[in-house]
C-alpha cells in the first residue's frame, strides 16, 4: 500500500444496471482513522456504493482505489484490506462464534500461524468472549452485530465498510456499538451507511449525503455544525431586526422568545457573534452549535427529491 | 485454490454439523446394504446351478453392476438433496455477500461449492462401490469392471452435482433448487427414453443422454467421449452457476 495516497479513493464512479444510472459520477477519498457517514434516503444508491468499496461490484467507469491501487485490477486486495458488513451479518447458524471467526480469518487471507491470536483480538474487541462457544444461530441481535462486526475487523483491514450496522438494535445496544465503530475509527478507515442522522453524529467524522445516485454534499462534522447555524440564548427579549443588522449575521429565526436559531455569513466566525451579542447588551447566556444543522442539510438535500418523487 | 478448498471444507463441515446430510448418508447407505443383501442372497441360491452353465454370469454381473445401476437411480433424487442449499442456502442467510467480497471469483466460489457438495455424494458412491468388494474375499470379481462402473457413476454423480448447485445458485429456495435439479437430472438421464420406445434411433438424442454415455462403464468400457461428455455437462452447468452469481453481485 502507499502511505501517501488516501486508505479509499473513488474518483468518477458510474455503476448502470439495465441502461439506468445508479450511481453517476461519484468522487469520495477517505483516510486511515476517519470515519464517514454515508447519508441517503433508501434508494438513493448506498447499498450499491458500498457494494462498489467492498470489492463486490465493479463499477461501470470510473476507479476505485485502495491505498492507491485499483481494487478492481487486484480483487484478492479485497481479501485482506477490506472488512465488509452487510446490513444482515453473514453468520454461519451452524458454527460457533470462534470456528465462524476462525473461517472468516482464513478467508481473507490470515496466515495460518496468526489466525489463532487474530480471532482472539476481534473476540476481545467486540467483547464476545462469554459467546465464544455458542453458535450464531443462538445468538441476541445485537450479539450477531457484534460477531458481523467481528468478522470485518478479524483481518485487521484498512477499510472497514458498515452497512446500517446498528439496524434494530434496542438503544443501548446502538449506543455500545456507536462506542465501537467510534474506536475502530482510530485505527481504521471506516465507511458507515445509514439513513439514521443520530448515528453520523455519534459515530462519523464526515458525512456524505448520496441523493438519486449523485453525491449531493460532503463535508467535515464539525464544519456542517459551524457553517450553517447557532443556537443563542440571551436574557432581553429581542426582536429579529436586531439580529439582522449584525454584519456577521444572515439569518435569525427565533426559537421561544429568548432563543434564537442564527445563521451566519460565509467567513464570519461564532466569536464575532460572540462579541457582537455581547456588545448589543443583549446578555448572552449560551452559544452552542445547531445540533438539526445535519439534519436540515439532509433534509433540503433529500427530501424535497423525494416528496416529489413520492407526490 | 487454498479459498476453493476453504469454502468446499466450510460447506462439508456445516453440512455434517446438521442431522440432514447424515440422515441422508445412513438412509441412502441402508438402502443400498439392504438392495446388496437381497441380491447376494439371490446369487449364493443361484450359484450352484450358475457353476454348472458355461460362460455364467458371476457376482459382477449380478451384485456389483446392478448395485451400482441402482446407485444412479437414487442419485437423481440424493444429489439434488445434497446440493440445493449450496448456493441457495447462502442466499436465504444472507450469508453470500461474505463469499462475494472476500475477493474469491465467481468461479473460485462456485468450485468450492461443488466440491463441498460432491465430496459427500462422492463417499456415497465409495460406500456403494465398497459393499461388493468385500465380495473379494469369497469369490472372484471383475474388479477392471467395478472400478470402471464406480469411476462411470462417480462422473455421473459429478454431472448431476454441477446440475444442482446450478439450480442452486439460480433461486433463493432450496427447496425450488431440489425440485429444478431433480427435474433436470431425470430429463438429462432419460431424454432418450421416449425416442427409443418410439423406435426412433436419433443420434442426437441419444448423445445428450446422460444414461447413454453411463452404459458403456457398466460393460468396463472407459471411452474418452463418455469421460468428456461428463465434463462438459458439469463445466457447463459450473460455468451457468458462475454467470448467475455475477448477475447477483450486480443486483444484491
Amino acid at each position: 500500500m502507499n502511505d501517501s495516497s488516501p486508505a479509499l479513493s473513488l474518483a468518477r464512479v458510474s455503476r448502470r444496471l439495465s441502461g439506468r444510472a445508479i450511481i453517476e459520477d461519484l468522487d469520495l477519498d477517505l483516510e486511515r482513522g476517519e470515519v464517514l457517514g454515508l447519508l441517503g434516503i433508501n434508494g438513493a444508491g448506498k447499498s450499491t456504493t458500498l457494494r462498489m468499496i467492498s470489492g463486490m461490484l465493479a463499477p461501470s467507469s470510473g476507479t476505485v482505489k485502495l491505498g492507491g491501487e485499483d481494487l478492481y485490477e487486484n480483487p484478492q486486495r479485497a481479501r485482506r484490506d477490506i472488512g465488509y458488513l452487510p446490513e444482515e451479518p453473514p453468520l454461519y447458524g451452524e458454527l460457533d462464534v470462534e470456528e465462524y471467526l476462525t473461517f472468516c480469518a482464513r478467508l481473507h487471507g490470515v496466515a495460518g500461524a496468526a489466525i489463532s491470536a487474530a480471532v482472539e483480538k476481534a473476540i476481545e474487541r467486540c467483547e464476545l468472549g462469554e459467546m465464544r462457544h455458542r453458535l450464531t444461530s443462538l445468538l441476541s441481535k445485537g450479539f450477531r452485530q457484534r460477531v458481523g462486526l467481528a468478522q470485518a475487523i478479524v483481518h485487521e483491514p484498512a477499510l472497514i465498510v458498515l452497512d446500517e450496522p446498528a439496524s434494530g438494535l434496542d438503544p443501548i445496544q446502538a449506543l455500545r456499538l456507536r462506542e465501537l465503530v467510534r474506536t475502530l475509527g482510530q485505527d481504521h478507515a471506516v465507511v458507515l451507511s445509514t439513513h439514521v442522522l443520530s448515528d453520523v453524529l455519534a459515530c462519523c467524522d464526515r458525512v456524505a449525503i448520496l441523493h438519486q445516485g449523485r453525491l449531493r454534499h460532503s463535508a467535515v462534522l464539525a464544519e456542517i455544525a459551524a457553517d450553517s447555524a447557532l443556537r443563542v440564548h440571551i436574557e432581553r427579549d429581542v426582536d429579529k431586526d436586531a439580529w439582522l443588522r449584525m454584519p456577521m449575521v444572515a439569518s435569525a429565526q427565533v426559537i421561544d422568545s429568548r432563543r434564537w436559531r442564527i445563521g451566519l455569513k460565509p467567513g464570519a466566525s461564532t466569536g464575532e457573534l460572540a462579541r457582537a451579542v455581547n456588545d448589543s447588551g443583549f446578555g448572552l447566556l449560551e452559544l452552542r452549535a445547531d445540533s438539526n444543522a445535519l439534519e436540515e442539510t439532509f433534509v433540503r438535500i433529500a427530501g424535497h427529491g423525494s416528496i416529489g418523487a413520492a407526490a | 485454490m487454498s479459498t476453493i478448498r476453504l469454502i468446499a471444507g466450510n460447506d462439508i463441515k456445516r453440512q455434517f454439523a446438521q442431522p440432514f446430510a447424515w440422515i441422508l448418508l445412513a438412509l441412502t447407505s441402508a438402502l443400498l446394504a439392504w438392495q446388496f443383501l437381497i441380491a447376494l442372497d439371490a446369487y449364493l441360491r443361484l450359484a450352484p446351478k450358475l457353476d454348472a452353465l458355461p460362460n455364467s454370469q458371476g457376482a459382477t454381473d449380478l451384485i456389483a453392476i446392478p448395485l451400482l445401476r441402482s446407485l444412479s437411480g437414487l442419485l437423481l433424487l440424493v444429489v439434488p438433496l445434497a446440493t440445493m442449499q449450496s448456493l441457495a442456502g447462502e442466499r436465504r442467510a444472507h450469508t453470500l455477500p461474505l463469499l462475494l467480497a472476500a475477493g474469491v471469483g465467481n468461479l473460485g466460489i462456485v468450485l468450492g461449492k461443488f466440491l463441498g457438495a460432491f465430496v459427500p455424494v462422492a463417499l456415497i458412491v465409495l460406500i456403494a462401490a465398497s459393499m461388493p468388494l468385500m465380495l473379494e474375499f469369497g469369490t472372484a470379481l471383475d474388479l477392471g469392471r467395478l472400478a470402471a462402473a464406480s469411476l462411470g457413476v462417480l462422473l455421473f454423480a459429478a454431472s448431476l452435482t454441477a446440475i444442482g448447485i446450478a439450480c442452486s445458485a439460480w433461486t433463493a429456495h432450496p427447496a425450488l433448487a431440489a425440485a429444478a435439479a431433480l427435474v433436470l437430472g431425470s430429463l438429462l438421464a432419460m431424454i432418450d427414453m421416449g425416442a427409443r420406445f418410439q423406435g426412433i434411433d436419433n443420434a442426437l438424442i441419444n448423445w445428450l443422454s446422460l444414461s447413454t454415455h453411463l452404459e458403456p462403464f457398466y460393460s468396463g468400457l472407459v471411452a474418452s467421449v463418455d469421460i468428456v461428455y461428463f465434463l462438459l455437462v458439469s463445466v457447463l452447468a459450473l460455468l451457468l452457476a458462475a454467470r448467475r452469481l455475477d448477475s447477483l453481485r450486480t443486483r444484491g
